[in-house]
């Protein structure tokens, strides 16, 4: 919105011009995101508050953290709205990956938030039936899978509606071009392969799985959002490297003409997540609940899936994974051993990880803190996939 | 002092309440204020890589 104004101001103001760099609205976007979630972040506390828009807390975790309920949850609520904005004013409005990058978060938001409000407000302990979330996920996942595969190959919307029809015509048997193989880091000349299905699989799994995921390590405080706003960061450079016909070249990557306008998407994700996290820190006087959580993991897998780094998604978010898979590891286990043996056995003292953590007796904020050493690590391991390949 | 329960805060500075009586933040939540701010202000000297 500001860019078109600041465009129209260059006319007869050639200092304007400034804000065409995409760099700079980048840090914009993250300190307007940052100041939204300071300036609004103790109104919507005590709003919560008043609402009694409180966390209950699992009576089968750990029982250190039965003081945290009644918590004000819901303040993903902030991040979305911070984001949103922050992203709306800085952006390009008129690139398609920052509008389906935005609407996928948006509403994984509100599949969140309806599950957030079921269990808070109308406290129904359940919240979304399981599947009925699923669903939603899904559904939002592959539209926007479907989305992005054609949207990648082809340079504005007009021609990605001729390319869809194009591959509907060629009886779905259209060969994509390279830029939609899966990229494997460290690795000069391999590319796999993924063909238009396998593409739509990807980033179908990539959207809905870091969705859940995410979703899955928000269990302490401030375990989530600082992750998250480290690997959201380390995205923006790859988009904007993604982005920049010189800079793709010279670092081998596939370059996506759009894609460098989510730089300010990320700047914006990571503003307002410190912002969050300001509130956030331990003891937290809100949480973000699904509405944040289930959110912010679909824009990282977005993103991911637009600038073809669904693996360096893999690795830098390596706490995420983590998390999911002892949550998998844990419940298949406990399955099979219970069908097998008629008593259910466990491999972590708790699901997920954190918790396994929390039993052994580290504290939470050491949790907190070393899994946030581990992102960084994970982080700088993804970026140095830049150069080193 | 504004009472939002038993676990809020409103801003920085202002006073906690947390499980049966108010006291000041507590340590964990001012050290990571300052490293959030202490990343704001390493991100605003990179900027300076770029705005010039």
């Amino acid at each position: 919105m500001l860019l078109d104004l600041a465009q129209w101001l260059a006319k007869d103001y050639h200092a304007f011009n400034v804000f065409n760099y995409i760099t700079l609205r980048a840090v914009l976007a993250a300190m307007t995101a940052l100041l939204i979630s300071f300036l609004f972040g103790p109104m919507l506390i005590r709003w919560l508050t008043l609402k009694k828009i409180g966390q209950s807390v699992r009576d089968d975790g750990p029982q250190t953290h039965l003081v945290k309920s009644g918590t004000p949850t819901m303040g993903g609520a902030l991040i979305l709205i911070a984001v949103a904005l922050s992203t709306l004013l800085w952006s390009d409005l008129s690139n398609r990956f920052v509008w389906i990058v935005l609407i996928v978060t948006l509403g994984f938001g509100g599949i969140g938030w309806v599950d957030d409000w079921r269990k808070v407000v109308h406290r129904n302990p359940k919240g979304l039936p399981a599947r009925t979330k699923f669903f939603w996920q899904s559904l939002l996942g592959l539209i926007a899978a479907v989305y992005i595969v054609f949207s990648i190959s082809a340079p504005n919307n007009d021609k990605v509606i001729g390319l869809f029809l194009q591959w509907v015509g060629s009886g779905f048997t259209l060969e994509l071009p390279l830029k939609a193989d899966l990229i494997v880091p460290f690795f000069k000349n391999v590319a796999y392969p993924l063909g238009l299905f396998g593409f739509i699989l990807l980033s179908y799994c990539a959207i809905v799985g870091s969705s859940n995921a995410v979703n899955l390590t928000d269990g302490l405080d401030g375990l989530a959002i600082m992750p998250t706003v480290m690997v959201g960061a380390a995205l923006g450079i790859f988009a904007y490297v993604a982005g920049n016909a010189v800079y793709s070249k010279y670092l081998l990557l596939p370059y996506i003409p759009g894609a460098g306008e989510l730089t300010v998407f990320c700047g914006a994700l990571a503003g307002a997540g410190l912002g969050f996290l300001w509130f956030n820190a331990y003891p937290a006087e809100v949480f973000m609940g699904d509405v944040g959580a289930l959110s912010l993991g679909a824009a990282l897998g977005a993103v991911a899936v637009i600038v073809r780094q669904e693996i360096v998604l893999f690795i830098m978010g390596g706490v995420f994974v983590a998390e999911t898979v002892s949550v998998m590891l844990q419940v298949g286990w406990f399955k099979y051993t219970k069908k097998r043996y008629g008593v259910g056995q466990r491999i972590l003292r708790m699901a997920p990880l954190h918790h396994h953590f929390e039993q052994s007796g580290w504290k939470e904020t050491q949790v907190v803190v070393r899994f946030w050493i581990i992102t960084i690590m994970l982080v700088l391991f993804g970026l140095s996939t830049l150069k080193i390949r | 002092m504004k009472n939002l329960g038993n676990r809020g805060m409103l801003a920085l500075g202002e006073t906690h309440v947390w499980a049966g009586g108010p006291h000041v933040m507590a340590t964990p939540n001012a050290d990571m204020r300052f490293w959030i701010i202490t990343i704001m202000l390493v991100l605003f000297g990179l900027s300076t890589l770029k705005i010039r």
